[in-house]
């Protein structure tokens, strides 16, 4: 077990490691902000005088280094837009963005997986047919025009929901449906194909066989099984989900990372590209960490302590 | 069967749910809700240019003067004021008015804003304008003497826009750091809280000298995509929303719930680069002027409701010339000026416009094709904010658009954008810089128009720019309230009032 | 015995492909479709000749034919500008399928090379590959695109690539997944106690059996990604103008989203067939190529 921790560790490191040296050259590579944060009409010794006061002037590991002591220490600099410093503006916003993301993949979940397991054991029936058309419309809905239709109907035609902002649960609903409906048809469309493949196993024929009820066998049998590779794709696109709303935060206006960060890179904002990309790394590593530990759960045939 | 029972039961709880939060639409009397294209970046007027940066900050902070729609100032802080002469100002401060934090407004704080203004780490996207002015003198607690390097007609009508008054002890207390998150000004309301990403609530501050503002509460909040905040004021979830694009107007009229007001316009230009081929031509210059057809841009995309443009300075602003007529659509003469200049079949070119600009890929597209047809072929180089601006910076741009309210007083845009003193990027003409240097520092207001006359009549004939339009943006506002937008486009809302 | 078990499920299994896809119903309506979407990209300007970049802006945001104030002249209407939709539609359809089909293309060669070679020859080439790997999945795809647009600018090429390359990881963890797991399965064992080449083991036994899951990965795929582009065009990140694609005609035709309709819905509709397609197609040959559910 011990061992174990300290590999998943040393993981953890090097993703995160890794992204921020990505992080650091995309974003440097892509023009200095310099020009933005001063008026029209400054001379080019101001703009010299700021670029080297913010270091830009050095070569860009000399920078990474900087950039990296600093952050070990838990100092990811001030943005250079909101003058604020970065980590504050992300930890004000990453509970709107998990708060969301949670919502959709329960959205998505919910509907997805009884659809999905439904399809497969009737399956080319018309109940079959059907779910599996309705998440082709899923998967061919842009988010903002999902979003968009839903507040036409639901705020602005029924007056049910408000249009947009963060709040209660009211709130939230029309968002998570947005950004859940593509999940949401990946999600029935994969549980239907694990599901059609388990259902023809061995053990699930024999469990059949051994006349087990048909509730039995798929909801024990059958189901735990089709649940890993979901698992692994929901870990997978957790991280889409926190870090890549940025066209639902748009147009329900939520106050998440996602909006944050891709302002953050139209504005050459460093520090606080840099410190979001890592934060939504670290947080990519520790869901799928968790979904690890879930896949042992559910398989007990698949083991990380006896490591070849 | 069961898994069909279990979803079925899951769909119900959720339509209960849903259900549960059917009509929580809040009566509200007292708070006024303006939705905004983007939060503020921060709230010290010192520190941001961006509009709707600077909308927020004019309900927090008082300036001197109140800047009037004919560029003339009315008393705010200053009480009265006289010329002493050309160069100098003595101004009358109000006695008894006080910051949010209950510091008194006198001379002293009016000497620490201006001298803040200028101060290096706060980088001050407005230094510039306010660069005429030499200093401030306290002569007692309640006057002062604000002193200029050369007559500048301007002065007082710049001082109301770009000098907040800011509170010296406070300050020096908190720094400029926290300045920016949690402000104290002097103006009607003050900050409750900001919750950032989400809104900013203002609280009418009840001491304030002035006329007291009709609501109690004020919430800014920022909704990027144009859709939702017509939604919002539709549903009666917003009182005021800004952006709306021209074709949106019809339906928020129709709906019988809101209305719109007349407000700032934006004057988008098409500037080319003088230094280089083709575009050092000045026959290059007024063929494109002919070629584009804006007469017709006007009617189709903005319903005949903007203005067009003869030359630099938008016939709204004082001193255009009013004997110039915008250039006509003369495709014909467009070619044939092309030719003498040595292009019979035109040539290729870039135009690069910023991507958060809106309405701009439509007008970016429909000039391109007017362009196609003399010859003039476009490659659009659509940019986001950063890029654009950087390669603005850089002169790489071949012909760009951007744009500029058009105030009512033409120092604060025309100087700006052409002299060569502010930005020689892509134009530069010594005999412009010296009027416009010139512009400024006539008192008398017919002699300047004159002047103003002449730099716009010689840019006109010069053609740096093709002269575009001017666009009336509108907000769109509840019936519930009656608000009256400003030409300069800042949300001050010390005016709105609710409709009995 | 042991010869059966070797050959069985792979060799006879592209001859059978073809046999089985013939009787999936699905497959020879995705296929017919796709064939029909395909052959009408490229050939529309035979029978439609309107060019999809003219204006004209008195007739602008002209309804379909069929709704009152239509003309047969622009029979799905015209756009903001006066073009003609159904001409942006089939002139966008080669862009957004190029894009769509290019940048799937690109990702699956990269994540089926390198999930092979790291599932099937493991050590040290597994542990580089998977740590890159492992790099890339935790950046967000959508940071990862709009960072290197912005570094490289937005063309189409570029975002083919950028596209391709930001995706390449899930392909090369499910390749790698059914490589370890028919690594040990009995006739690649078996193949390899006679000595079997590993080239040839991975072209005949391995590689056979890792198509149906990339199939129907990268069907899911296209369609996220020719939605994709849209979104990056609803951030002005998109294919560059003049040129349509179907994903930018959603992103500006939402502006006008209540005047309009079908300025997004029709383009709308179109990806929605095309996605229709590709999926039915790639469910009828992913139950011709996958042993195990043939005889379901």
């Amino acid at each position: 077990m011990g061992r174990y921790i300290l590999r998943r560790l040393w993981h953890t490191i090097y993703v995160v490691v890794g992204i921020s040296m990505i992080a650091f050259f995309f974003i440097h590579l892509s023009g200095d902000p310099v020009m933005l944060m001063l008026p029209a009409d400054a001379s080019t010794q101001e703009i010299e005088e700021l670029r080297q006061k913010l270091g830009f002037n050095d070569p860009l590991y000399v920078q990474y280094w900087h950039f990296a002591t600093k952050a070990v220490q838990g100092d990811f600099g001030e943005s250079l837009y909101y003058h604020v410093p970065a980590m504050e503006l992300i930890t004000e916003r990453l509970p709107a963005s998990l708060e969301l993301a949670v919502a959709a993949m329960l959205v998505a979940f919910l509907v997805a997986v009884p659809l999905g397991i439904l399809s497969a054991v009737k399956r080319g029936s018309f109940i079959d047919l059907g779910s599996m058309l309705g998440a082709l419309f899923g998967l061919s809905m842009p988010h903002f025009w999902l979003g968009i239709m839903l507040i036409l109907l639901f705020s602005v035609k029924l007056g049910w929901l408000p249009t947009s902002g963060r709040g209660g649960l009211s709130h939230l609903v029309m968002p998570a449906l947005a950004l859940g409906m593509s999940l949401m048809a990946m999600f029935a469309r994969l549980t239907r194909s694990v599901m059609l493949e388990v259902l023809n196993q061995d053990y699930v024929r024999t469990a059949r066989a051994k006349g087990l009820k048909e509730r039995i066998v798929i909801g024990k049998h059958a189901l735990k099984n089709a649940l890993i590779p979901l698992v692994t794709v929901a870990g997978m696109q957790f991280g889409f989900l926190i870090g890549g709303t940025v066209i639902i935060e748009t147009v329900f206006a939520w106050p998440g990372v996602g909006r944050l960060v891709v302002q953050a890179i139209f504005n050459r904002d460093y520090p606080l590209v840099q410190a979001t990309v890592l934060v939504l790394a670290v947080l990519f590593v520790l869901v799928n960490l968790l979904v690890d530990l879930l896949y042992v759960y559910l398989d007990p045939q698949i083991s990380y302590l006896e490591e070849k | 069967m069961s898994h069909w029972k279990k979803f079925w039961s899951v769909i119900g709880i959720i339509a209960l749910i849903l259900s549960l939060f059917v009509g929580t639409a809040t009566a509200k009397k007292d708070v006024l809700v303006v939705m905004q294209e983007a939060e503020p970046v921060g709230l010290d007027l010192m520190r941001s240019s961006i509009q709707t940066t600077m909308s927020v900050c004019y309900n927090i902070h008082d300036t001197l003067f109140a800047p009037q729609e004919d560029a003339s100032v009315k008393p705010r802080i200053a009480e009265s004021w006289e010329k002493v002469d050309d160069l100098t100002w003595k101004i009358h401060i109000r006695h008894g008015v006080t910051f949010h934090n209950g510091e008194p407004v006198n001379a002293q704080a009016v000497k620490f804003s201006f001298e803040r203004a200028f101060k290096d780490s706060l980088k001050n996207p407005h230094k510039g304008k306010l660069s005429a002015f030499k200093e401030v003198k306290v002569l007692d607690d309640y006057t002062i003497l604000i002193t200029t390097k050369e007559p500048y007609a301007p002065g007082l009508y710049i001082l109301g826009y770009y000098l907040p008054i800011v509170p010296p002890k406070y300050i020096a207390k908190v720094g400029d750091e926290e300045y920016n998150i949690h402000p104290i000004g002097c103006g009607p309301y003050k900050l409750e809280k900001w919750v950032r990403g989400e809104e900013i609530v203002l609280t009418r501050y009840e001491k304030y000298y002035g006329p007291k503002p009709a609501f109690k509460k004020i919430i800014f909040k920022g909704v990027p995509e144009e859709a939702s905040r017509i939604a919002a004021l539709l549903t009666g979830e917003a009182d005021v929303i800004s952006g709306v694009s021209i074709h949106q107007r019809k339906k928020i009229l129709a709906s019988g719930k809101a209305y719109l007001t007349n407000q700032m316009g934006v004057m988008p230009y098409l500037g080319m680069n003088t230094y280089k081929p083709p575009f050092n031509n000045v026959k290059v210059r007024r063929a494109m002027n002919y070629a584009i057809n804006r007469q017709l841009i006007n009617k189709a995309l903005f319903n005949g409701k903007a203005i067009l443009c003869p030359g630099p300075i938008s016939p709204r602003t004082f001193g255009h010339d009013p004997t110039l007529k915008p250039y006509p659509y003369d495709p014909a003469r467009a070619k044939k000026l092309l030719s003498e200049a040595g292009y019979p079949n035109g040539f290729e070119t870039r135009l690069a416009y910023p991507t958060y600009m809106s309405q701009i890929q439509e007008q970016a597209e429909a000039i391109a094709a007017d362009l196609a047809k003399v010859g003039v072929k476009v490659k659009l180089e659509p940019y986001e904010r950063a890029v654009m601006w950087q390669r603005y910076k850089a002169r790489k741009h071949a012909m760009y658009i951007y744009w500029w309210d058009d105030a009512p007083e033409p120092d604060r845009y025309v100087y700006s954008l052409f002299n060569s003193k502010v930005r020689d990027y892509y134009y530069k003409n010594p005999e412009v810089d010296k009027l416009l240097d010139l512009g400024r520092t006539i008192m008398d207001r017919k002699k300047r128009a004159e002047v103003y006359h002449k730099i716009d009549r010689m840019l006109y004939n010069d053609a740096p720019w093709v002269f575009l339009y001017v666009i009336p943006e509108v907000f769109g506002v509840s019936n519930k309230v009656e608000y009256h937008g400003r030409r300069d486009g800042f949300l001050d809302m010390r005016t709105a009032k609710p409709k009995p | 015995m042991i010869r059966d078990l070797i050959h069985s499920p792979t060799l006879r299994l592209w001859q059978d492909t073809f046999r089985e896809l013939k009787r999936s119903r699905s497959a020879i309506v995705g296929g017919v479709l796709i064939l029909l979407i395909v052959g009408t990209s490229i050939a529309f300007p035979l029978f439609y000749r309107v060019d999809p970049l003219a204006q004209d802006l008195m007739s602008r945001l002209m309804p379909p034919v069929w709704q009152s104030g239509g003309s047969w002249a622009h029979p799905l209407g015209t756009d903001n500008l006066g073009r003609d939709v159904l001409s942006r539609i089939l002139y966008g359809s080669r862009v957004s399928l190029m894009v769509g089909f290019s940048s799937v293309l690109v990702a699956e060669i990269m994540g089926i090379l390198l999930g092979l070679f790291s599932g099937y020859y493991g050590g040290k080439i597994d542990t580089v590959i998977m740590r890159v790997a492992d790099i890339f999945m935790a950046y967000p795809f959508m940071l990862l695109t709009i960072s290197v647009i912005a570094v490289l600018g937005n063309s189409i090429l570029n975002l083919i690539l950028v596209l391709g390359i930001s995706d390449w990881v899930t392909y090369a963890r499910t390749v790698r997944g059914s490589v370890l797991a028919l690594k040990e399965k009995e006739f690649v064992r078996a193949a390899h106690s006679l000595g079997t080449r590993n080239r040839t083991i991975l072209r005949r036994h391995i590689f056979p059996n890792i198509l149906s899951p990339m199939l129907v990965l990268g069907t899911v795929r296209v369609a996220n990604i020719i939605i994709w582009e849209s979104g990056l065009s609803f951030l002005g990140m998109g294919v560059p103008p003049p040129r349509p694609t179907w994903g930018r005609m959603l992103a500006e035709g939402r502006l006008y989203i209540t005047d309009a309709w079908w300025l997004v819905t029709l383009p709308g509709l179109a990806i929605m067939m095309t996605i229709l397609a590709i999926n039915l197609f790639g469910d009828g040959l992913r139950d011709a190529l996958d042993p195990r559910l043939r005889n379901v």
